[in-house]
């Protein structure tokens, strides 16, 4: 039986952070995680919870909408 | 690398070191070399001395928690399975060969080396997690 595919989560904080002039550090600090977290975050290799979504969105004054999408 | 990851790489160092010294002093103090299992303590100490808290900065997050989970969840399995495993073959092997005993020395080994494969496996599994979201990008 072929098993459903994980549908992905992007996001765009990079371009966010590197708009607001912040460094990864700075963003890390921010919302409450290590700077290795933020990098996986970047590269889209770590899908966050709820809550850290939400508090990196309030970071950059955005929804997360805006911040994370979903690519299905 | 984060404090977490150390504490993984320090997980899998200790015990592979471990195991070998038990087993290279096993010509000198036979059963005693299990003695080399206590180097497992410093998984312990070396984790609270790279999890100390550094002023303001988060030192362990909900990555960190998801992954020592996970690892953990694979440790702890892989070393009840290889135990089940290797009590099952004593207890048949006995049982066959006509004994009908097991040796002490040979439980005592099989306790240690759990302990190893578990903070072993785990330390293993935490590396490999980490690299991969390190790689991803």
């Amino acid at each position: 039986m072929p098993r459903k595919k994980e549908p992905t989560l992007s996001n765009c904080i990079r371009d966010l952070r590197t708009k607001s002039a912040m460094t990864q550090q700075e963003l890390a600090d921010r919302v409450g995680v290590t700077r290795q977290t933020i990098v996986a975050l970047e590269g889209g290799a770590y899908t966050p919870s709820l809550a850290l979504a939400l508090r990196i969105a309030k970071v950059f004054s955005k929804t997360t909408d805006d911040v994370f999408q979903l690519d299905e | 690398m984060n404090a977490m990851e150390k504490v993984a790489w320090t997980d899998l160092t200790v015990s592979v070191v471990a195991v070998a010294a038990a087993t290279l002093l096993v010509p000198w103090l036979g059963s005693r070399a299990t003695s080399a299992f206590a180097l497992l303590a410093l998984t312990a100490m070396l984790s609270v001395f790279f999890m100390r808290p550094r002023g303001n900065r988060i030192v362990i997050d909900e990555r960190d928690q998801e992954i020592a989970k996970k690892a953990t969840s694979v440790g702890v399995g892989t070393a009840w399975f290889t135990l089940s495993a290797a009590v099952a073959t004593a207890t048949v092997w006995a049982s066959y060969s006509n004994t009908h005993e097991v040796s002490t020395v040979f439980l005592n080994w099989l306790i240690w080396v759990q302990f190893a494969i578990c903070f072993g496996v785990k330390g293993l599994a935490s590396v490999v997690m980490y690299r991969r979201q390190r790689h991803a990008s």
